[in-house]
């Protein structure tokens, strides 16, 4: 094997010195070895996501319905139409408010809820584990449970206040307060998540920091405001951004919890793909729907990636 | 003028501790509130969970797994779950450790360029893909099987679980490979013997997660199956929802199903914790 150098012929011109060649054909290798090691997990994106973008983009461009039997080339019909469909317009606007909304109040939630479970106190380990448990629990049973807690007869929620202001609220069939639920939910879903990622955050600050703050006279309102937030700002704007961005593609909860109802109150883009491809098998209007939710989502991307790389921050 | 100073000292602690307690309170219940309300109803008799006013603990009864077994095919559902989260687990794993491994340890010009390329490729939203794959499992006769949804899934985990492997693999020391190699020993044989060992609580962190995530997973089986022989849990909770009961929803059946769903992924958590906090921050903290 020694003897037989593929790398001779092209270092020939090259001063050819023996660690030369050896360094060569050893990167020659490495950069074989290291195709071969990356190469299921590229095929599996190119295969799966990729390949379903580029795809999905061609698609929506067609008029292809599997019921009505038509694939014909539209151009931009799909995206004509769906600037007058009553439902992904409402699903629009709805899908901005929820990941806006849900964005901003779990970051608010799970910011108190790592404050708690940084704090010393008895039950804090207790906390700390319960505190997986919205995180564990499967989304579409969640979506299902709150649900039947909130049920206008039989929920425990709805009877309790019925109970103490002798009002019974009726929850889903009000388009607002269907969509405050939503986000609310999501929010006890995904907030002790952020608090864990956070909490993280909070614990990697070294402990000198709050003992100089401390000697200097800085009070626990100001070491909070000027050490921990700055301190754990740039994670959580990173943090923050990728939520948004799963929650912009994600649909489980509003299937468990409302339908998208009532009416298209609480329909979100995500669900709308679901409903016109898999339900109605309209695949070029359900992608030319999913065009829509994948600009959106490189918009929040791009912003993200740029917040990313810019904090980076140093203590 | 000292024992004024300390007794606002005092006072103030004490506030602040009751202030933890109460948020501590607060918090507990919130959480606990629908996991309570999900157990009471699965082992309530359907007619237990219609009355005025509402009974706070039924007699608790274990019909409605029967109801299930007689309505679903649920064993079936079951053991599906248990298939798609299992085979998609140790693949996720497979797949995403060597391509972490080469992240980790391989590195060139352009190397960041394409882990980068591989992790945010995670930001594209599965349901953007799910038309041409419902399409393409469809050509690969993949659709409505085990086989197709771990195929989905797999490749929907991977970049996180590269993510965090990279970050556990780098903290190993590379002096102990580079020995290795001197010593002669090939790529498999140092991933075995000397790698794997030293990975293994990543490996498990990671397997728990993906494990979880895959469980939870509803998209996929909802889109790609059709038929009671690949469905999964999740499946089956959305299709027990949709049959009516005479008096509306069959809550009873559908907590029922919850439970099953809940209570293994509870457990594993619950017992696990460390090693999972260890993994969702492992991406996000260095």
């Amino acid at each position: 094997m020694d003897k037989i150098d593929f790398t001779s012929s092209k270092s020939g011109s090259l001063p050819s010195s023996k660690p030369y060649q050896k360094s060569s054909r050893a990167s020659y290798k490495r950069y074989l070895i290291f195709t071969l090691l990356v190469a299921p997990a590229f095929l599996l994106r190119l295969s799966t996501a990729a390949y379903p973008i580029l795809q999905t983009i061609y698609l929506s461009f067609k008029n292809l319905s599997v019921l009505k039997g038509t694939d014909e080339f539209i151009g931009f019909g799909n995206y004509i139409k769906m600037t007058t469909d009553f439902g992904v317009r409402n699903a629009f606007l709805f899908t901005i408010t929820f990941v806006v909304a849900t964005t901003l109040l779990d970051l608010l939630i799970g910011m108190v809820i790592a404050l708690l479970l940084n704090s010393n106190f008895r039950g804090r380990l207790f906390a700390r584990t319960i505190n997986l448990i919205p995180w564990a629990i499967p989304t579409i049973v969640a979506g299902y449970v709150f649900r039947w807690l909130l049920d206008d007869q039989f929920g425990i929620i709805p009877f309790w206040i019925g109970q103490i202001s002798g009002i019974h609220p009726v929850i889903f069939i009000n388009p607002l307060a269907s969509q405050i639920t939503v986000i609310l939910v999501h929010a006890w879903k995904d907030a002790p998540f952020m608090a864990i990622i956070l909490l993280a955050g909070m614990q990697g600050i070294p402990g000198e920091l709050y003992d100089a703050a401390r000697v200097d006279g800085a009070n626990a309102v100001q070491r909070f405001w000027k050490l921990t937030i700055p301190l754990v700002m740039p994670l959580t704007i990173t943090m923050g951004l990728f939520r948004l961005v799963w929650s912009l593609g994600s649909f489980d909860l509003v299937y468990g919890l409302t339908f998208g109802g009532p009416g298209v109150a609480t329909s979100v883009l995500a669900l709308q793909v679901f409903r016109e491809g898999i339900l109605f098998f309209k695949f070029g209007f359900a992608s030319a729907i999913s065009v829509m939710l994948l600009v959106i989502v490189a918009i929040v991307g791009v912003l993200g990636l740029y917040m990313f790389r810019k904090s980076e921050v140093s203590y | 003028m000292l024992k004024r100073f300390v007794s606002t000292q005092t006072f103030r602690r004490s506030l602040r501790s009751s202030g933890t307690y109460l948020s501590f309170l607060v918090f507990t219940f919130l959480v606990l509130l629908p996991v309570y309300w999900m157990t009471r109803s699965a082992f309530s008799s359907g007619s237990d969970l219609i009355k005025l006013p509402l009974v706070y603990f039924p007699p608790p009864t274990l019909k409605n797994v029967n109801t299930l077994y007689e309505q679903i095919p649920f064993d079936q559902y079951l053991l599906n779950s248990v298939k798609f989260s299992l085979f998609t687990t140790l693949l996720t794993l497979l797949v995403s450790f060597l391509a972490a491994y080469a992240f980790a340890r391989i590195r060139f010009p352009g190397s960041n360029i394409l882990m980068w390329a591989l992790i945010l490729s995670m930001a594209l939203p599965e349901i953007g893909t799910i038309v041409p794959l419902y399409r393409i499992l469809k050509t690969l006769k993949l659709l409505d099987s085990i086989a197709g949804l771990t195929f989905v899934m797999t490749s929907t985990l991977t970049p996180f679980t590269v993510w965090v492997l990279v970050t556990f693999i780098k903290q190993v020391p590379y002096e102990i490979e580079e020995a290795a190699i001197l010593d002669g020993a090939n790529l498999p044989q140092i991933f075995w013997y000397i790698l794997l060992p030293v990975t293994i609580p990543g490996l498990v962190t990671m397997g728990l997660i993906n494990f979880v995530n895959a469980w939870n997973n509803l998209l996929y089986p909802l889109s790609f199956t059709t038929s009671p022989s690949a469905k999964t849990l999740s499946v089956a909770i959305t299709e027990v929802y949709a049959g009516f009961s005479p008096w509306g929803k069959p809550w009873e059946l559908i907590m029922a199903v919850g439970v099953v769903m809940t209570i293994p992924i509870i457990g594993l958590v619950l017992i696990t914790q460390r090693s999972i906090v260890r993994g969702l921050t492992g991406g996000a903290i260095k």
